[in-house]
């Protein structure tokens, strides 16, 4: 289980994140939803260790994530797939899967690992060869899941994996992200997207200037009527 | 690259390797032995700051300050125990390790700095070490120091310093070789790439940095030492020569960064036509002839000449 209590990031004097506290138990999918400037990357950011967080907790499976570098929070199974994809351009297909196995432990299982990812991404197998930077939007947010799978994470931190993605596609890509959820991965998913993510999701957290405001199971959150007014537009 | 089986691969090298061992023993003259040792010396360094430079994509300006160090530690170890021949070439070994030691000491603050930044700092490193050598009176200060050379015939001792560089030069080579089929280099490259995903991909930025830089500065250091028993003159406008720095980012970029081959093919090719055109042609048109190849070069293949390779390979990178 992730727990996050009363984390507080600054930058500065601005109080990005205050007195924030959310869960992710074990096998759930729960989505962290919010506007532009938030701070839900913030939130990803620190859980991920590449900002400090001023204040507050947060444990992964009982072991505090307070204070480790980015490498260690990704050896203790918590893997951040950033906001827009951010591949090795440079690099293929392949070489950017390998790369998500650079852990000794998943190194081990990199054939494995390679054959269950092109089960869920068929179409990736066909473009193994090409380079990552040449791939379409979608294609290149099934390689950015599909390298963080390749770690054999614990938990995924998903970062607004649909942004810049045709409608079409980003439908396509929230499947993929609940198909991973019912193979037993646990998630947190950020997204604008309100009504796909608490579609998929099971429980629900709305951060506002910083703060959690709303929170609950999934289904009620889309029947709450603060919801439906601020971001479903009904 | 095409990829050769391991072992026909480390047959041709051998036999590279033996051929130009033999080299400086079949009479040659002087002038051309010392050429190659020119070229191994530059192969060696540009293939060492591949490593940092090419590899992980930080641009260090400062390499010339480990061929320096290396160059007096050389130095100073022979007028502080009075070593034999033997003993000075090998003195070559703890000044290698000396360099390291400067750039970890130098590594832990400047490669914190990234892009334009890391390139000026180690830049500003290397005018400090020429000057702070400069002033300090037990290195020779502003005179320089003499070594005594070998008492052999000059063919001979060119040929002996000749095996020694080609050594270094094959052993910093054989050192990219793993790094660029290693974990280790698959993290430098995710690193060059965008270090902050490479951290969230469990790639542990600093420390490979780290590495990386005191191994590019390892041999540097080694050079430096046979170096300065080859000249027997070593004064820091020799050694700290900042050309020598520039160069050795030229050569490697020339030929292609974060590749085996490219450091040593811009390495070859740039020493024997900087050779070639100042035997040649008049100096004034030497320079401005040697100018327009690096303009040309970076206008038509940004990447280096490897990128010539694989184009027409239809490969991709790596």
């Amino acid at each position: 289980m992730l727990v996050v209590e009363d984390l507080e990031v600054r930058y500065q004097e601005l109080r990005a994140l205050q007195g924030v506290s959310l869960r992710v138990a074990e096998g759930d999918l729960v989505a962290l939803i919010g506007s532009n400037g938030a701070g839900k990357t913030t939130m990803l950011n620190a859980i991920s260790g590449l900002i400090p967080a001023a204040s507050g907790r947060i444990s992964w499976r009982g072991n505090s994530l307070v204070g480790l570098s980015p490498d260690r929070v990704c050896m203790a199974g918590v893997v951040q797939v950033p906001e827009g994809r951010k591949l090795f351009p440079k690099m293929t297909v392949e070489e950017n899967l390998e790369m998500g196995a650079y852990l000794p432990a998943a190194r081990k299982h990199l054939a494995e690992s390679r054959k269950a990812v092109f089960e869920i991404f068929p179409l990736l197998a066909e473009r193994e060869k090409q380079l990552a930077g040449s791939l379409s939007g979608g294609e290149q947010q099934m390689v950015a899941l599909a390298r963080a799978i390749m770690a054999k994470p614990g938990l995924l931190l998903l970062d607004e994996p649909s942004l810049g993605l045709a409608p079409v596609i980003a439908a396509e890509i929230f499947q993929v992200i609940e198909g991973l959820n019912r193979k037993g991965i646990t998630a947190l998913l950020i997204s604008q997207e309100v009504l796909h993510s608490l579609n998929i999701a099971k429980y629900g957290y709305v951060l506002e200037n910083g703060k959690i405001t709303i929170h609950g199971k999934a289904g009620q959150l889309l029947d709450d009527q603060r919801i439906k007014e601020s971001y479903l537009g009904l | 690259m095409p990829s050769w089986p391991r072992s026909s691969l480390f047959a041709g090298a051998m036999i590279v390797l033996l051929a130009l061992a033999i080299f400086p023993w079949l009479g040659a003259p002087v002038y051309f032995v010392s050429l190659l040792f020119t070229v191994f010396m530059y192969v060696c360094l540009a293939t060492s700051w591949n490593l940092i430079g090419g590899y992980a994509g930080y641009l260090s300006f400062g390499h010339v300050a480990f061929f320096g160090i290396g160059a007096y530690t050389t130095a100073l170890l022979v007028k502080g125990f009075h070593l034999s021949a033997l003993e000075t070439i090998l003195s070559s070994v703890p000044a290698g390790f000396v360099a390291m030691l400067v750039a970890l000491l130098v590594g832990y603050p400047c490669l914190r700095l990234r892009g334009p930044y890391f390139a000026v700092v180690t830049l500003c490193f290397a005018f400090v070490m020429d000057l702070l050598i400069k002033n300090l009176n037990f290195l020779g200060g502003p005179e320089g120091l003499w070594l005594k050379s070998m008492d052999l015939p000059i063919q001979t001792v060119r040929a002996i310093l000749f095996e020694a560089m080609l050594g270094v030069t094959a052993l910093s080579i054989a050192v990219a070789y793993w790094t660029d089929r290693s974990k280790f280099g698959a993290g430098l490259r995710a690193i060059r790439e965008d270090e902050e995903v490479a951290q969230t991909m469990a790639i542990n930025a600093p420390k490979l940095k780290m590495q990386a830089f005191a191994l590019s500065a390892f041999f540097p250091g080694m050079a430096g030492g046979i170096y300065a028993y080859y000249l027997t003159y070593i004064h820091t406008d020799v050694v700290f020569d900042m050309m020598i720095s520039i160069l050795i980012v030229l050569m490697a970029l020339f030929g292609g960064g974060g590749t085996l081959l490219g450091p040593i093919i811009g390495a070859v090719l740039l020493t024997l036509i900087n050779e070639g055109l100042s035997t040649f042609v008049k100096a004034e048109l030497a320079r401005i002839i040697y100018g327009s190849l690096f303009v040309g070069v970076i206008i038509f293949l940004p990447n280096g000449i490897m990128e010539f390779f694989r184009r027409t390979q239809g490969e991709s990178p790596h």
